[in-house]
């Protein structure tokens, strides 16, 4: 990464990325068409790649560096959010792009992919740096880490370096995810690996700590002393869209829950780090895992609750229950929802619980933290607004509520005078929308995720131990789901907020899930 | 209808209002651009350059002219911004005019119209007389002055660094011609992020720097050029003591110690006047090359170091218009030390081949 260079010195991009090789294992599959080679597309619209960076894809399939190419355009076409493709900037573009076809299994490939890098590094000076991309299936992982280590492909010698990113998932459960973690740091250290999770490349989830530690006013009322409970919702209103198989394997806790579920309530509960280095914060992060408590045995019925959607609607038309999707079983168990009451035991937020959910086919795409204040000390004033404290016994409580999709942005909902002679209150809202305050589209979580692995800068990236944390936070709940009876599975409606138990987990606290 | 300005604030109430029963348009503003047209005839281009920045940026716009009359008056006129004639509003729309001598009562009204607690920012629209106590008056309430200096002659250049640097303590102050400059700053900055770059840096001899001159422009270097070179310069920790000068009709050349910059004119009607067409930097052996090709919208960015190949480059850029710079000037609407250190030996470098002012800006 560029420090020394006079020319940088006070200019908007203080830091480019070292020329590299960008090898893409997995390159003729679904994430690189989607999301890889239009974030790398667009970061060159961008000039934020560096002259002589060259990206090679790496792949099963048989085919030219032309077909190749032109896929990939194909794919820019379709999904790169800035559209119609630039003349300019794919000329440049398409120069850097290479292909290699071989076998993940099989060591003579390594040998031919190689052969290219170094050529590569010949004809562009990327000097051996490396970052291999592993967008491929999980059972593969190990082979493709041993294969370039055994290839040589991996050390960091001579001021160059070799960095992987892998996707998720980082295992099943708790035993997988430290197998995993042990067979990576066999080849690699962990500086040297980049675990994806594509919510902390969001904007909205890195302005909540914008939010929490750019402003003076929202920190001092963020503890047990003036929050009465949290809530986090993830909810998608598509079902699982053709990707049955997948899900058939994860199911909600693992697709969404344990990963970026998760890591949204790492960055709302944290302490503020010592500096925003990757090490202080994401120190800061494994805590709150560390601090939540274990779910086990018979909390796990009185504290968690799953679900799968039935045949339903979607936006008013008849859409079929998951069991009845392409390649699910007609017997499946796996969940599509889930809800959880978590508290934490630390000095901040004992006390105070958070709610969780997550799935899909719910009423409404929604994902949105809402932090919800404690009541004044002394009903003085009298509630107004429809609903439970219209008896006048209750003030509605404030509410800070940041959405992370749609409409992204932040709501502060607080009481106010209804305008008349008496003194009546009713909650209103005041609004921030990222959309209207700034305009335009900002850079996906793709894009300066991959601009961060290219910088050597992992404060966005997962490490071991908080993946190994989630785990174990995850694992006895998922253990104690599979001992219980099938039919102890509820079935909610597609197109409804889940099943009754997920109200009955929160109501049951004298506590409501906010209308979203 | 023209207002008295106490009604201002009534009516642009009373339009989103009506905007609210019409579109679920969000009243959102996180600034004042306070545009002073200090030319009649540049109203209409200052007009839609206003509009322009509050389709990308939300904000109240204060559009401010004056005319001569014996009635000394300011009165406004109030509307919405809209994308689209039938688009939701997007920020509020205000032009007031000054008539007679009424033109020194603006800053305080202007001041007045500000939305409150945000900033402020004043751009000067049009050529920057050589001293205007309106100026000064309104940089001491502004967060941000913006000038063009893409509309002044090079000499202009050591007027604006006295400017920057007797209003340095009261607003920050930025110049579009500097903000179009991002683009070819970022591309040199390329050429050293790696060692082998880096190497050659120190041995820098010569830089050539060709652009478009204005119709009719006499001077050696356009203020761009000038400013180009200021950075570099800056970058480089050059002094302009001692610098020496040769010129011909269409080119200059000055030598700073072992560094040689030339400038040459290369007319061109398809890029904005004063723009910078190539840029060449000569080291011990290496050559790095900027050029604009005949598509004015790609550059070629090419590098030859010993040892250290690169393939060239072609690279899109965008021609920005003045609401684009104007945006991108108030997305960070504070000092640019960069700038301000640039300007300042820029206009040292270039003085001794511009015409000199008949007087400097005199003292706040
Ligand atoms: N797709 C998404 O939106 C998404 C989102 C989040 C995470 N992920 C994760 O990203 C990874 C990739 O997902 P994907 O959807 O892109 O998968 P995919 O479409 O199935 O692509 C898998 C790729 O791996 C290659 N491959 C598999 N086995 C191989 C072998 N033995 N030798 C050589 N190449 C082999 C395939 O090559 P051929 O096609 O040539 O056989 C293909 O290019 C997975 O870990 C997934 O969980 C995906």
């Amino acid at each position: 990464m560029t420090t020394d260079n006079p020319f940088r010195v006070g200019l908007e991009t203080e830091r480019i990325p070292d020329a590299c090789v960008f090898v893409i294992f997995g390159a003729s599959g679904d994430l690189t068409r989607r999301k890889l080679v239009p974030a790398l597309y667009n970061l060159a619209a961008s000039r934020l790649l560096p002259p002589g960076m060259s990206i090679v894809g790496f792949a099963l399939t048989e085919t030219t560096e032309e077909q190749f190419r032109q896929s990939m355009r194909d794919a820019v076409g379709q999904f790169s959010r800035r559209k119609p493709i630039d003349e300019a900037v794919w000329g440049d573009f398409v120069s850097r792009l290479h292909y290699v076809s071989g076998r993940f299994e099989e060591p003579a490939s390594y040998t031919r992919l190689r052969e290219k890098l170094e050529f590569l590094d010949k004809t562009n000076g990327t000097r051996g740096n490396r970052i291999y991309y592993l967008a491929i299936p999980p059972s593969v992982f190990r082979t493709v880490n041993d294969n370039l280590a055994a290839a040589g492909m991996v050390a960091e010698e001579g001021g160059r370096y070799a960095r992987v990113v892998i996707e998720k998932p980082f295992g099943r459960d708790l035993a997988s995810a430290e197998a995993l973690n042990t067979d990576l740091h066999k080849v690699l250290q962990e500086k040297q690996i980049f675990r994806i999770d594509h919510y902390l490349g969001k904007e909205t989830v890195q302005n909540i700590v914008a939010l929490r530690f750019g402003n003076a006013i929202f920190e001092p009322l963020w503890n047990r002393n003036h929050i009465d409970h949290v809530q986090i919702t993830a909810a998608e209103d598509i079902g699982v869209e053709g990707r049955g198989k997948f899900y058939e394997e994860a199911g909600a806790s693992r697709d969404i829950v344990q990963n970026h579920l998760l890591q949204l309530l790492m960055v709302t509960a944290m302490e503020p780090p010592v500096a925003f280095t990757a090490d202080e914060v994401r120190d800061e992060k494994v805590k709150v895992l560390r601090a939540l408590k274990p779910i086990r045995g018979d909390d796990v019925k009185r504290l968690t609750v799953r679900g799968q959607y039935g045949p339903g609607n979607f936006a008013g038309q008849p859409v079929p229950g998951y069991r009845q999707e392409p390649n699910v079983s007609e017997r499946s168990t796996v969940e599509t929802f889930v809800a959880m009451r978590l508290e934490m035991d630390n000095w901040r937020f004992a006390g105070v619980p958070i709610y969780v959910r997550a799935g899909k086919r719910l009423a409404k795409r929604c994902t949105e933290i809402s932090v919800h204040f404690k009541n004044v000390p002394h009903a003085l004033l009298t509630q107004g607004a429809p609903g439970p404290g219209a008896d006048g016994s209750r003030i509605e409580p404030d509410v800070l509520a940041i959405r992370i999709q749609p409409d992204e942005g932040i709501t502060l909902r607080f009481a106010a005078k209804v305008p008349g002679p008496s003194m009546v209150l009713r909650p209103v809202t005041m609004d921030f929308r990222y959309g209207s305050a700034f305009g335009g589209s900002g850079p996906e979580a793709y894009e300066r995720l991959i601009l961060d692995a290219l910088l050597g800068d992992p404060t966005l990236f997962a490490r071991a131990d908080e993946v190994t944390a989630a785990w174990r936070l995850m694992t006895p709940i998922l253990q104690e789901w599979e001992r219980e009876h099938l039919a102890d599975l509820p079935i909610y409606p597609a197109g409804t907020w889940g099943p009754p138990a997920a109200f009955e987990l929160i109501e049951r606290d004298g506590r409501a899930w906010r209308r979203l | 209808m023209r207002l008295s300005l106490d009604k201002v604030e009534l009516e642009i109430a009373r339009l989103w209002e009506e905007e609210a029963r019409r579109s679920r348009a969000t009243r959102v503003e996180l600034m004042t651009l306070v545009a002073l047209v200090s030319e009649s005839h540049l109203l209409d281009r200052a007009r839609d350059v206003v509009q322009r920045v509050a389709r990308a940026y939300p904000l109240r716009t204060v559009l401010a002219s004056w005319t001569d009359s014996d009635r000394p008056a300011i009165t406004a006129e109030v509307a919405l911004h809209r994308p689209s004639p039938e688009g939701a509003a997007c920020g509020d729309a205000i032009s007031v005019e000054a008539t007679g001598s009424a033109r020194e009562w603006l800053p305080e009204n202007a001041e007045r119209l500000a939305l409150p607690d945000l900033p402020m920012c004043v751009w000067w629209v049009g050529d920057l007389p050589d001293y205007d106590r309106l100026f000064d008056r309104m940089a001491r309430a502004a967060d941000l002055v913006v000038v063009n200096s893409e509309e002044m002659d090079l000499r202009d250049l050591e007027k604006l660094s006295t400017v920057s640097a007797r209003v340095r303590h009261t607003c920050a102050f930025s110049d579009l011609a500097w903000i179009r400059l991002r683009t070819m700053q970022e591309l040199v900055a390329r050429f050293f992020d790696d060692a082998a770059g880096r190497e050659c840096v120190r041995s820098l001899e010569r830089v050539t720097i060709e652009f478009s001159p204005r119709g009719g422009e006499k001077d050696v270097a356009s203020t761009q050029a000038g400013l180009l070179f200021g950075w570099m310069a800056n970058a480089l920790s050059m002094r302009a003591e001692g610098v020496q000068w040769k010129r011909g009709p269409t080119w200059g050349e000055a030598t700073l110690g072992k560094v040689v910059a030339r400038f040459v004119h290369h007319p061109r009607t398809d890029v904005p006047p004063g723009s910078i067409l190539r840029v060449s930097i000569e080291c011990d052996g290496a050559r790095f090359d900027i050029e604009r090709q005949d598509d004015p919208r790609v550059l070629r960015w090419s590098r030859e170091t010993p040892g250290a190949p690169v393939s060239p480059q072609t690279i899109g850029v965008d021609i920005a218009e003045e609401a684009g710079l104007l945006v991108r000037c108030l997305e960070r609407p504070r000092r640019d030390f960069l700038f301000e250190n640039s300007l300042h030996l820029g206009s040292r470098i270039v003085r001794p081949i511009a015409p000199r002012l008949s007087s400097l800006p005199r003292p706040l």
